[in-house]
Order: C-alpha cells, then sequence, then structure tokens
C-alpha cells in the first residue's frame, strides 16, 4: 500500500486510490468541478490541480493515484495561484447572474470566487452570449452562460440512467450542452442533473424562482413516493415543502432519486383534510374525540368483534402502525386486518419500485409478517356479504385502478354502521398523478369518502412528525420533522393515542421515544429489519462518507 | 496655595427711571410688537419666524429622508425588479413579499408577479435599497407614509410602488465593458 504525503501529513492508502480521495481521508477539500465519486472522470475542470514535488507540472489530483513517497501540496502559493487563474478564465464568460440565478447560495463557483479568486473582471472585451432559457426536457432548463461544461450531466445520462441523451455541441467558447438531434433529456432522473450540476447552468422547471436557497431550511427525510425509501434533504419554507433533494445512502439510492418522488412533495398540501369532522360538521379535537368514544361505545356493545375491522396504511410511519396494532388489539378487539395504501405503479431498474408505498415492510415488521393482514379485495368481499358493520380505515387511497372495485369499495362503505376515516387528504386522489405529481381537479373535488365516513380525523404527513420507514430491502429509516402539523391534524401515533386514552385504554406516549423503546426494543432478533440497531449510522451518516470528497452541488 | 487676586466690583446703581420698570416696559413690549407685525405680513418671505404650516403646506424633507418605497422601472416602463429576493432576505421587519415569475423575454428572465411592502410593519431602515442589486428599489421619493384607515391599505403592492418610480441611470444588469480604469 502506498504512502503519500499530502501537506506534510503522511497517511497510507490503498493502491489506485486518487490524490483528491488520500487528501479527503486527511480532511483537506479540493476544489473541484467537474470531479463527482459517483461519475467517470475527466479532469476537464482544472480546478483541483496540485503541486506534486519532483514535477515541473501541476497535477489534477482527481485523476492522479498516489504512489508511494509522494509528496504533495494542496494549498501552497502555486497551486493558490493556479486556482485563481483557472476561476478567472472559466468567469470569462460567465454573465455573473448570481440575482436571478436559483443556484446562489449553493453554487461552487460563487464559494471558490470568494475563497481564491475575488477580483474584478479584467476583461476588456465583449461577453460571448450563450443560450437563455434553453428546454432541454419537460424538467430541465438549461443557460448556456453559466454552463462550466464540467460535462457531469453528459456522463450522469451516459454512466448512470444509461439513457445518452446530452453531449456537447460547437467549439470553443461557443461549446454548449445539447441533446442528440429528436431527442430530450426525458427520463425518470433528469432532474438528478439539476443536483450535480456545480453552477445554475440546468435548473429545475419545478423549483424555478420559487424560494431563494438561503431561505428554505433543510430536515433529514424520506421519500414516500415508493419503497425504496431515497434519503432526502426535505427544503422547506415558511412550513411549505420546497423540493427534495437526494442524500447520499449508498445502502438505499446512492446520490439519486427519481423525478416522480421528487414531485410526491406535492401530496403535503394538496387537498388536505384540514379539520376533524363529525358527519358534515367541522369540529374540534375534543368534539371529535367525544363524538368517536360515543359511537364507538356503542358499536363495540352491538357488533361482535368479527364485525369491526381496520384498513392499515403503508403510508404510515411504523409509529403509527404500532399504535395501530395496539389500537386494533386492545380497543377494536378484531384480528380482522386489510392492507390500504396506493396502487402499484411504475417501475425501472434503477430506483422506482412498482410498490408506491414507503412502509409495506414496516407493516411487516410491525404485524410480525403479512399473514395476519389481509388483501383489499377480500375487505370489499366481506364488506358486501355484510360481514362487517364497523370499519377504521387509515389514509383514504385505494389500493387498486380498478375503477369498478372502487365503486363496490364505496357502495359497500355506505352501508356500513359505522366509519371512521383516518386520512390527510379530503379529495380522492387517483392515482397515479400526473408526472408532475398533480393530481386531477376532478380527483381531488370528490370527497366521497370523508363525506360517507361517520367521524373524519385529519393526520399529518412525514414532513409534520417524527417517525421511521422500512424500505423494501428492510433498512430502517428515521426520519425527522421539519415542521409543526399543518391545520388541525395530528400524527396518526398520537390521534390513536388520544382515541385510545378516551376509550379506558392506556395507549398515549408522553414521548415518541417511548413508543420507540417499546416498538425496536422488545421485538425478537429475526423479526427485527436487518439495520435496526445502527440505524441512525445507516442512514445519517455513512460510515465512508468521511473518506470521500464531497461531491459540489 | 498661592496668593490669589481678588477683583472687587461694585454694582452700577439703578437709575429712577430704571427702577420705576415703565421705559423698559415700553421697549420690551417694542420688540414684542416688531415681531409681531412682521410676522403678520402676507409675505412669508418677510416673515421672521420658521412655523411651518403643517399640514396644509408640505414640510420640505431633507435630501436624503427615507420615504415611500418606490419601485424603479426600466427605459419600456417595465419594472427593473429582478425579485432576487435580497431586499426581502435583509429586511429586518419581514415586511416585502415577493413572488418571482419566469418572464416571456428570456433577456429578462425573472421578475417580480407580486411584490408587496406592509408599511405597517416597515421601520424604515433602508437596508432594501442598499441590498438591492440593480437599483430597483429606492425610498427617496420624498414623500412619506400617510395615516391608514385599513389594514388593507397599508399593503403597498407593485403597482403602487411604481406609480411613484422613475429611471436609473445605471445600466440595467450591469456594464459589460469596464472602463479602462
Amino acid at each position: 500500500m502506498p504512502k503519500v504525503t499530502i501537506n506534510n501529513e503522511e497517511i497510507e492508502v490503498d493502491d489506485g486510490t486518487t490524490v483528491m480521495e488520500a487528501a479527503a481521508q486527511l480532511g483537506y477539500d479540493i476544489p473541484h468541478f467537474c470531479y463527482h465519486p459517483a461519475l467517470s472522470i475527466p479532469a476537464n475542470c482544472r480546478m483541483c490541480l496540485v503541486e506534486v514535488e519532483d514535477n515541473p507540472d501541476l497535477q489534477p489530483s482527481c485523476h492522479m493515484p498516489v504512489n508511494d513517497g509522494m509528496e504533495v501540496h494542496t494549498e501552497s502559493e502555486r497551486v493558490v495561484k493556479a486556482r485563481k487563474s483557472v476561476l478567472e478564465f472559466i468567469l470569462v464568460n460567465h454573465p455573473v447572474d448570481c440575482p436571478i440565478c436559483d443556484q446562489a447560495g449553493e453554487c461552487k463557483l460563487q464559494d471558490y470566487y470568494m475563497a481564491y479568486d475575488a477580483q474584478e473582471s479584467r476583461l476588456r472585451t465583449e461577453k460571448v452570449d450563450g443560450v437563455k432559457v434553453y428546454p432541454l426536457g419537460p424538467e430541465v432548463v438549461y443557460d448556456g452562460e453559466r454552463c462550466i461544461l464540467c460535462t457531469r450531466c453528459v456522463r450522469f445520462c451516459e454512466e448512470i440512467t444509461e439513457t445518452d441523451e446530452l453531449t456537447t455541441a460547437q467549439r470553443g467558447d461557443h461549446t454548449e450542452i445539447r441533446t442528440f438531434p429528436g431527442q430530450e433529456l426525458d427520463n425518470n432522473y433528469s432532474m438528478c442533473t439539476v443536483d450535480i450540476c456545480p453552477v445554475g447552468a440546468l435548473t429545475a422547471r419545478d423549483f424555478r424562482f420559487k424560494c431563494r436557497v438561503w431561505l428554505m431550511n433543510t430536515t433529514d427525510s424520506v421519500c414516500t413516493g415508493c419503497s425504496q425509501g431515497c434519503n432526502i434533504h426535505l427544503d422547506h419554507f415558511r412550513n411549505e415543502v420546497q423540493r427534495y433533494r437526494p442524500r447520499y445512502n449508498p445502502d438505499v439510492n446512492d446520490y439519486w432519486m427519481c423525478d416522480p418522488g421528487r414531485y410526491t412533495y406535492k401530496e403535503v398540501h394538496q387537498d388536505r383534510l384540514e379539520d376533524p369532522m363529525v358527519g358534515d360538521n367541522v369540529v374540534n379535537w375534543h368534539a371529535a374525540t367525544q363524538a368517536y368514544v360515543s359511537t364507538m361505545d356503542e358499536a363495540l356493545d352491538t357488533f361482535e368483534p368479527s364485525e369491526r375491522a381496520m384498513v392499515l396504511s403503508p403510508q404510515v410511519s411504523c409509529e403509527g402502525l404500532h399504535q395501530a396494532r395496539r389500537f386494533a388489539d386492545e380497543v377494536l378487539e378484531t384480528d380482522r386486518l386489510y392492507m390500504g395504501g396506493k396502487p402499484g405503479g411504475e417501475s425501472d431498474d434503477l430506483l422506482m419500485n412498482a410498490d408506491k408505498n414507503p412502509n409495506r415492510r414496516g407493516i411487516e415488521y410491525v404485524f410480525g409478517g403479512l399473514e395476519a393482514v389481509d388483501s383489499f379485495e377480500s375487505l370489499v368481499d366481506a364488506m358486501e356479504a355484510g360481514e362487517i358493520r364497523v370499519l377504521h380505515m387509515m389514509n383514504k387511497h385505494i389500493p387498486t385502478t380498478d375503477d369498478a372495485l372502487r365503486a363496490r369499495f364505496v357502495d359497500a362503505v355506505a352501508d356500513l354502521d359505522l366509519f371512521v376515516l383516518q386520512a390527510m387528504h379530503r379529495g380522492e386522489m387517483v392515482f397515479p398523478p400526473d408526472h408532475r405529481g398533480d393530481f386531477p381537479a376532478a380527483d381531488l373535488d370528490d370527497p366521497t369518502l370523508v363525506e360517507l365516513a361517520d367521524i373524519a380525523l385529519p393526520s399529518s404527513s412525514h414532513a409534520e412528525q417524527d417517525g421511521t420507514f422500512v424500505n423494501e430491502d428492510g433498512i430502517a429509516q428515521p426520519f425527522s420533522q421539519s415542521f409543526k402539523p399543518l391545520y388541525n391534524s395530528q400524527p396518526d401515533w398520537q390521534i390513536f393515542g388520544r382515541l385510545g386514552d378516551e376509550m379506558g385504554h392506556s395507549l398515549s406516549y408522553r414521548r415518541l421515544a417511548d413508543l420507540r423503546e417499546e416498538m425496536f426494543g422488545d421485538a425478537e432478533d429475526d423479526a427485527k429489519p436487518k439495520t435496526l440497531d445502527d440505524k441512525q449510522s445507516k442512514s445519517r451518516a455513512p460510515a465512508d462518507a468521511a473518506t470521500q470528497p464531497t461531491p459540489a452541488e | 496655595m498661592g496668593e490669589v487676586n481678588v477683583k472687587t466690583l461694585k454694582q452700577k446703581d439703578r437709575t429712577f427711571w430704571e427702577q420705576t420698570y415703565v421705559t423698559e416696559f415700553i421697549k420690551g413690549l417694542g420688540v414684542t410688537m416688531k415681531h409681531f407685525f412682521t410676522n403678520l405680513s402676507p409675505n412669508k418671505e418677510d416673515r421672521d419666524t420658521r412655523t411651518v404650516e403643517y399640514p396644509d403646506e408640505p414640510r420640505d424633507y431633507p435630501d436624503r429622508y427615507r420615504g415611500r418605497h418606490r419601485l424603479m422601472v426600466r427605459d419600456d416602463g417595465q419594472v427593473r425588479c429582478v425579485a432576487c429576493m435580497c431586499c426581502s432576505t435583509i429586511c429586518p421587519a419581514d415586511c416585502i413579499h415577493i413572488e418571482a415569475a419566469e418572464h416571456d423575454d428570456p433577456s429578462i428572465e425573472k421578475y417580480p408577479e407580486t411584490f408587496v411592502i406592509d408599511q405597517l410593519r416597515c421601520i424604515a431602515c433602508g437596508m432594501c435599497v442598499e441590498a438591492c442589486p440593480c437599483d430597483a428599489i429606492r425610498m427617496d421619493s420624498g414623500v412619506h407614509v400617510s395615516a391608514f384607515e385599513d389594514r388593507e391599505e397599508s399593503f403597498h403592492d407593485r403597482e403602487t410602488l411604481m406609480d411613484l418610480g422613475g429611471q436609473s441611470m445605471a445600466e440595467q444588469g450591469g456594464d459589460h465593458i469596464p472602463s479602462p480604469n
């Protein structure tokens, strides 16, 4: 194993390690634009030049493998001067339109300019005009003047999605990123190019001009778009989710996430059920709870346990499901459990899964397997046969795209003696939504299930609570609360606690940590999702994150 | 302690007429009457007081008085602001609300679809003017914010702010070719 000295510190690294990676292991962040740990190395930006002793030329550290006995200087006078020159060169035709650039605030060019260049332009000639607001595809807009031609986006489409839409066109200072003739940048991961663009050349159509990045707060969260459970940065401003960005996790999603997943943030704000409702009346939580207690007490006396049922939602966190299990056991005293959630959808080989629910494995974990949970079809059959009189339903997603089954379910709900709905949304939200995550207005205006519900209780989204999702591979991933519950909603685990307490069963927890300890602490080892023990280290800080250069975003 | 020179002054004795106060009283009244009649003059220039008949006549504000905001306009009358949000970011009273949108003209690209200043919240600190990178917002209108009868009136929208606007001498988007010095 070669030993290398970087800034007079010696380190022993594996064969084939580049100078930049070795420096990262010592904690030196070498500035770079074109290098990205998940992509190939073209060494074309020249920003990462370092001084190697006994070598007359400066070397690109992202490309240079270490040799035994190599002595490298990353902050010497020559290197800093070279960086200044490279930046001046890059800025020759850069429009410096930071005030209207979405990247301003998270722009590497801005950061490096402040750190290494910080001089006025010495250029005496007119800048070369590039193309502005050029749509590369439905989601991505290109700005040729801001582009520094690092070709990260080109390599992403070649190496990660393998769709090969992008290339560089023309020569010299007229070079720009273009799609091949007749093609457009329209794959399921096109917005990842916006993330990896180190400057503001690629901007997302959805986020464009929506919010300045320095105004937003960021919470570590998990995408709810499918069972992959991609780790995300949830960027929010004034109690509103502005965008999702992928968060590095080598076990789940690497640096990427899909476009449909990004658009699921819209569900947090679209068509929410705002207040508890008893029949058609909007009430407060106290009145709704009282109404629940009186009607449910009566129903429990009237109907046998086998006539009561609960629909579980794989959209809900493990904490909510744990409470649902206790609620079904202790309050409803029923073992008739059915699977709700969204119907399946599109999938691909990279990240998108057909199961559009983030926590199906969570149900499996909390209920000790899926044997205890019956399918939605059997629920409709049982309801039509009159076997079920009382139904407590979590979330109003109907896990089918079959309109006939939906209609049968809605008809059967109308015949129930007591129907309690605990849901985030008012409308039907028939899946799938369009490619921007918007639901057809007709579906939103159709609050059938809420109207049929004797009691409707508003629950919170994943952005408004702490929780845990178990993804398809059984990795339990905690997510954090971004802002307080919107409107009058409450997290599912608190709703069950409140209802259970009022029904005379002690179901509430003062802290979520107590619930988590009960849920994860006393589980048998083989039933545990495989990474529950080290879930903190898995999803928050990947073990090898420190040894890899941070990708400039 | 050194020797101190003490000078003894003798107070001047008042004369008889002074002791009666009659002449001094008439002299004093004379001064008062002079000012009184001078300031009754219909010609304001001749008066020797600086009283401003506020609010019947406007008060002169100093050149750098921070009055009502105005949004500057481009040569073609469109709003000069590019919705960079620097002013609303720096605003300590959080009184500026901007919603940006895409402009049809790609050379403008971004413009404020809505631009509302809550004048009840504004503390007239002038930070928005200093933060603006393109001389789009100013407080040099010389007009003070008038009283409101309704809270809605305090929300000055883009058109209200542009009514006071004018054109800036600075080139929109900055000078591309810097002068040789």
